[in-house]
């Protein structure tokens, strides 16, 4: 693999350069607004804020390939973000919302995030950057990160086109992953990229290890009954689905009569059965969301964090998505190559699982 | 039905039961069925689609929801697609949603089989054991909800 060595605070020449030698046209990358981190689009170097350590700060607030969905205009984007985001980036390339070749996908590496509001409530005690000890520290306080970022285990720079991967201290190595990564960094006038060897197998299966235990930790939905009470303060607002990256229809059934129905529509079903909950339709989203996203969620918790009624969602979303994406071995965003499950089949497969 | 049924009513019990079946055999199974005097159970309400593949795991969901006991989904055998590969891509789809409703504890009232044009009688005997299945495991939890 090939990379470069530099400080977490010394990362603003890269991203300069990228735009300098056009390697991208613009950058979509986290920066600091008040207490706080927010995303921006930038095409001015000069934009660049100094220092750029906001990009490792464990606040979550949009996914940013969210912004960038149905991106298909020819100049190039580069999008510097967490891990999740940067998945979520390569389903829906695949999902032809947007090209390959016009984005370069940059992750950082990530510990968790907290929401914005905790992380701007407690700035200065989080801070720009924490590790798993500082997590610790902090849950011991009551500051927690996210209920998807505990059961997280793809938090590695290890997707994309390049990888911004925190070494100890504040040393940080900047890897090339794909060609078109390892193009991108060479062309930067300061940087001289040397063969690097990343071993991260350990730090992995930690990982792996401790979301595994918080994933059975949770309280699950096992029945329909459950899933009810789950939803109860449902408002069917749908902005669980608006902040969803791999959601993606231009129109989407629940907007559309059948789906969302009102006036004499409405009051025809409510004399169909005697009696129906409004709004209507809640289980029915959410069940048909389930399956819609049930192959490419990346478990962001993005549907989390919109909702009003603060439902738990990574409960539902991630948690059982998952347990679909295993009957087809497939792991959303980890290989851009890689067929999404529903467009392939083997012509033996899966009779253990139709009845 | 209200939550609490006595002993008889539950005997009572006559499931209602949603098909979704291929025209192109499943489909003509049925009919050949009938035309052959093979009897089963009158409990399933039959869909005809052109083809698997265009059964929407959505279709399933709003079965159950709108209080089906059962729902069912019947095709050309794997390799046998009027239209080349069409169940190929539906099973995919159905372990999916089936996947899903095991979460919930509802895949036991959706079920897949494959049946050709000629088996009259397997579309018979499988409607006669959906029946009793779906009898055993009585009314849908989704039954006479407001949903
Ligand atoms: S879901 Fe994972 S990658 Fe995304 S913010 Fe949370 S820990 Fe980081
Ligand atoms: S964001 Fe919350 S309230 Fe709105 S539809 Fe989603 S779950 Fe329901
Ligand atoms: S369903 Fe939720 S967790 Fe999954 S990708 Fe969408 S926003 Fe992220």
């Amino acid at each position: 693999m090939k990379g470069v060595e530099r400080k977490s605070g010394d990362l603003e020449g890269l991203f300069k350069g990228l735009l300098d030698k056009k390697a991208v046209d613009c950058l979509i990358l986290p920066h600091r607004v008040g207490n706080n981190v927010a995303h921006m689009m930038v095409t001015d170097k000069e934009k660049i804020e100094s220092p750029v350590p906001a990009i490792f700060a464990p606040s979550f607030s949009v996914n940013a390939a969210n912004v960038v969905k149905g991106w298909t205009i020819g100049e190039k984007i580069g999008i510097v973000a967490k891990p999740c985001e940067i998945r979520a980036a390569i389903e829906l390339i695949k999902l032809k919302q947007m090209d390959k070749e016009s984005a370069l996908l940059i992750s950082v590496d990530c510990s968790g995030a907290f929401t914005n509001q905790d992380y701007a409530d407690h700035a200065e005690e989080i801070g720009d950057w924490v590790d798993s000890a500082k997590v610790e520290e902090l849950k011991g306080k009551g500051i927690a990160i996210r209920e998807a970022c505990e059961i997280c285990d793809k938090r590695l720079a290890d997707v994309g086109d390049i990888g911004i991967v925190r070494r100890d201290g504040d040393n940080v190595t900047v890897v090339g992953i794909t060609d078109m990564g390892v193009e991108a960094l060479s062309a930067i006038e300061d940087i001289s990229l040397e063969d690097k060897d990343i071993d991260r197998s350990e730090e992995t299966e930690k990982i792996v290890a401790e979301a595994k235990k918080k994933k059975e930790a949770l309280p699950e939905i096992s029945s329909v009954e459950a899933l009810e009470e789950f939803l109860r303060d449902c408002i069917v607002c749908k902005n669980c689905r608006d902040m969803c990256p791999v959601c993606y229809c231009k129109e989407c059934f629940f907007d559309q009569p059948l789906g969302n129905p009102v006036g004499g529509d409405l009051l025809n079903i409510a004399e169909l059965r005697g009696a129906i909950a409004v709004p209507a339709n809640q289980l029915m989203y959410h069940l048909t969301r389930v399956y819609h996203v049930s192959t490419t969620c990346v478990g962001c918790g993005a549907c989390e964090d919109a909702c009003p009624k603060d439902i738990p969602l990574t409960r539902l979303y991630p948690v059982i998505a998952e347990k679909v994406q295993e009957i087809f071995e497939y792991v959303p965003g980890k290989d851009v190559e890689e067929p999404l499950p529903f467009t392939v089949y083997e012509e033996e497969e899966l009779e253990d699982k139709l009845r | 039905m209200g939550e609490e049924t006595t002993k008889e009513e539950e005997e009572e019990f006559e499931p209602k039961i949603v098909g979704f079946t291929c025209n192109w055999c499943t489909y003509a199974a049925a009919d050949l069925a009938g035309t052959s005097r093979k009897k089963y159970p009158p409990n399933s309400r039959i869909i005809r689609l052109m083809c698997s593949a265009r059964l929407d795991p959505m279709f399933v969901l709003k079965a159950l929801l709108n209080g089906a006991d059962g729902v069912f989904f019947s095709g050309c055998h794997p390799g046998e697609c009027h239209y080349i590969k069409g169940n190929f891509y539906a099973r995919r789809r159905i372990a999916a949603i089936r996947t899903i409703l095991k979460q919930l504890g509802l895949d036991n009232r959706f079920k897949s089989y494959w049946i050709s044009a000629s088996e009259g009688e397997k579309f018979a005997n499988t409607m006669k054991g959906l029946a009793e299945e779906i009898k055993e495991l009585g009314p849908s939890p989704l039954r006479g909800k407001v949903l």
